[in-house]
């Protein structure tokens, strides 16, 4: 009796997963031409998420040698704990473990590493430290846990300020460079042009794009499993502050760019788009895909600063791969994800096989270069997001508890309902310490 | 004769016996043990009640699946009773047309039903999108699945899907009433409304009360629905918004299944004192010479 509805979901996901699974178990048979006994072989397990698939399936197709099966799941998005529950069951059983897995949340790691899911592998030592150096160093250090380098992040995700150079010059606009002059121009466009926005405050990811530029305190780990969570602080209130007229007079929307009301609303041939804050991997991939925005109108400039202080940006995911303590096969392992980040037959190319913004530099450089000639843009966005790399604020750590579910929940079902940002703050705050306290942290707020 | 109806009666229940204790009676005696104990099997007494009814999503869960059970089950109710009479008075093959209609969409699997209300309740796709906008206010998707819709919502989508089989059953308990005693009841002079209200509605009472205690317990163990409206809306609708769904992260994110149980073993209370308080009031298994 007690367990009836959730066997119900069990099930049907299992089916689902199973479908998915089925679906994409791609296997590369076997193998004529024998290369250099160096080549990886013998089979491996990675589970993926949907964008990341293309690579692994390209894997398969170029490593004949290596028997590739791939799980596709939702990726952990949004704060989904889909790993947690499979490697719980996977740690219970004592068996079935991934080689590899990618996630869509940065903060995956830090559990995963630790007790008592203890999964991630350290790299250091396996991985060649010739292609390590390749990654920059905030990146390396949002991997390392306790000292182990226990995750490669597939992109960087730092934030920019993508512009519509075609509405902009169209209405006569300056690109704003600081977040005052942002505001202002959100009161101009609610005035002169309702309808058209310069950002949104609805996606579950919200908080790192608009709080986490003006270095607002509530992911901050200040000592060993003590986070700092402070949503009173000055640069969360002022930052609210300034969103809030822009919110209530329409001129950043409060729906997430991936639901089909936000693709009609601000989308298509007439889009309605003219700025938005966003990640990298945002570039043509949401504007042209999603949005459907045409050609020829975005480009990139750098993220906006408040007043005259030092230029610190945000960041929105760059998901890891991870490999397991528990693989039989590290060498395939560690094969793989060194072709899915370094490769260039992956990475060298802004496309499906490499949305976001290569974390490996010597495949950065090539893909901006790819970039900046694509004619989608109106004007190479390469150079600011180059620049906005080495801005992110590091003050926002990556903790074992997902943020997203709390802003999602708390903050922007009110904004939906037309309440100010300013007056979520505390329920903001409130929400991440419990979060944080139930996740095992102790809570500070200095 | 007495003694013969318990091994014939055992028959029919021998097929399903093995079942109900696999994945009914042993579950159930293995999440008490869990409930009661810690990691490593020491007994905790009522510890794990304690830490998880103090876990800050407690009493909101427990507050959202009860206020959805209250209107799902009034709605139960009200429309399967009234509908099974209304039907039970016309003529056969307009009745047996419209049973059907009402038991299609119990035939859909549980997650496949609330995918299809993901579109119904987005304003943009939905064919009853006038009905969002004036009903709920609702012009996107968000606003439809606002925190203060979301019991009604579930339980919209929860009848929905259940009531057409309960129709089907009441329709069956309405059969069993002699059709003399219907007769009679005119003869004296009785009209139709007074024959459902009078005459019908408290020979359904067994069957409205077994309804309502199956219901109760799925209704407190509400998961599927409001876990797809999480992952569809990015989150919006919070991953532990019914009790279930609690004991589900307490399980698998924070590995404590030992709070988990508790709060199993806290829904089974719950289904247990509703059933009695359904039975005790009803007279469900009061017999005839009582």
């Amino acid at each position: 009796m007690k367990a009836k509805r959730p066997h119900v979901a069990l099930a049907s996901l299992a089916a689902v997963a199973a479908a998915a699974a089925a679906l994409v178990a791609v296997s590369s048979g076997g193998a004529s031409s024998a290369n250099a006994s160096a080549t990886p072989s013998g089979s491996i397990t990675v589970w993926v998420d949907a964008v990341r698939l293309p690579v692994a399936k390209l894997y398969v197709k170029t490593h004949p040698k290596v028997h590739v099966k791939i799980v596709l799941y939702d990726g952990d998005g949004n704060g989904a704990t889909t790993m947690q529950t499979k490697i719980q069951l996977w740690n219970r059983a004592g068996k079935g473990w991934p080689d590899v897995v990618f996630t869509e949340q940065a903060n995956d790691p830090v559990w995963m590493a630790q007790a008592p899911y203890n999964f991630a592998k350290n790299l250091k030592g396996v991985f060649p430290a010739s292609l390590i150096a390749g990654w920059p160093a905030p990146s390396l250090s949002q991997c390392t846990v306790n000292g182990r380098l226990v995750c490669l992040q597939d992109n960087l995700a730092q934030e920019v300020l993508y512009v519509n150079k075609k509405l902009m010059t169209k209405f006569g606009y300056q690109v704003p460079k600081t977040w005052q002059q942002y505001a202002a121009l959100g009161a101009k466009v609610a005035k002169e042009h309702p309808g058209y926005i310069i950002g949104t405050l609805g996606d579950s990811y919200g908080h790192w794009l608009y709080l986490w530029p003006d270095s607002c305190p509530i992911s901050q780990v200040v000592a060993p499993n003590t986070v700092r969570i402070n949503s009173a602080d000055v640069h969360c209130t002022r930052m609210a502050k300034l969103l809030d007229p822009l919110l209530a007079n329409k001129s950043v929307s409060t729906v997430t760019i991936f639901s089909p009301d936000f693709a009609k609303a601000y989308g298509g041939d007439d889009d309605k788009i003219l700025l938005m804050p966003g990640p990298t991997w945002y570039a043509k991939d949401i504007f042209g895909g999603t949005l459907k925005v045409p050609a020829g109108e975005m480009t990139a400039a750098m993220p906006l600063r408040w007043n005259n202080e030092p230029l610190t940006t945000g960041q929105v995911g760059g998901g890891p791969w991870v490999v397991s303590d528990h693989t039989k096969n590290v060498a395939a392992a560690i094969d793989f994800v060194k072709f899915s980040t370094t490769s260039f037959a992956v990475k060298r190319k802004p496309g499906p096989l490499s949305p976001g913004y290569p974390s490996y530099g010597p495949a950065a450089t090539l893909w901006l270069k790819n970039l900046n000639r694509d004619p989608y843009f109106a004007a190479p966005p390469g150079a600011a997001m180059k620049a906005a790399a080495s801005l992110v604020w590091k003050g926002w750590s990556m903790v074992t508890y997902p943020d997203q579910p709390v802003w999602s929940n708390s903050v922007v079902t009110q904004l939906v309902a037309g309440k100010s940002l300013s007056d979520q703050l505390s329920a903001l705050g409130s929400g991440l310490s419990n979060n944080a306290k139930a996740a095992g942290y102790k809570v500070v707020s200095k | 004769m007495r003694g013969l109806r318990v091994p014939r009666g055992a028959a029919f229940v021998l097929a399903y016996l093995p079942f109900l204790i696999l994945f009914g009676v042993a579950p159930t005696i293995y999440a008490l043990d869990l409930a009661f104990t810690d990691a490593n099997g020491g007994w905790v007494g009522f510890h794990n009640f304690v830490r998880t009814y103090e876990d800050f999503r407690f009493l909101p869960a427990f507050k959202h699946i009860l206020l959805y059970t209250v209107v799902w089950l009034g709605a139960l109710m009200v429309f399967v009773v009234g509908l099974a009479l209304l039907l039970h008075g016309r003529a056969n093959r307009v009745s047996s047309a419209y049973r059907f209609l009402f038991y299609i969409p119990g035939a859909l699997a549980g997650a496949a039903a609330v995918v299809i209300w993901l579109f119904m309740l987005d304003p943009t796709v939905s064919p009853a999108s006038f009905l969002l906008h004036h009903v709920l206010g609702a012009d996107i998707f968000a606003q439809s699945i606002a925190p203060g819709n979301l019991p009604y919502i579930f339980a919209m989508i929860a009848f929905w899907t259940g009531a057409g089989a309960w129709i089907v059953v009441m329709y069956g308990a309405l059969n069993t009433i002699p059709p003399d005693l219907e007769e009679a009841a005119r003869i004296d002079g009785a009209g139709a409304f007074t024959i459902a209200f009078r005459l019908k509605l408290p020979l359904m009472r067994k069957w409205i009360a077994y309804m309502l205690i199956l219901s109760f317990a799925t209704g407190t163990q509400l998961f599927v629905e409001p876990e797809l409206v999480q992952h569809a809306s990015f989150g919006l609708v919070p991953d532990t918004w019914s009790a279930n769904q609690l004991a589900y992260q307490i399980a698998f994110r924070y590995a404590d299944f030992n709070g988990a149980a508790a709060i199993a073993v806290d829904l089974l209370a719950l289904g247990l004192v509703g059933a009695l308080i359904i039975v005790t009031r009803s007279g469900l298994f009061r017999t005839e010479d009582d």
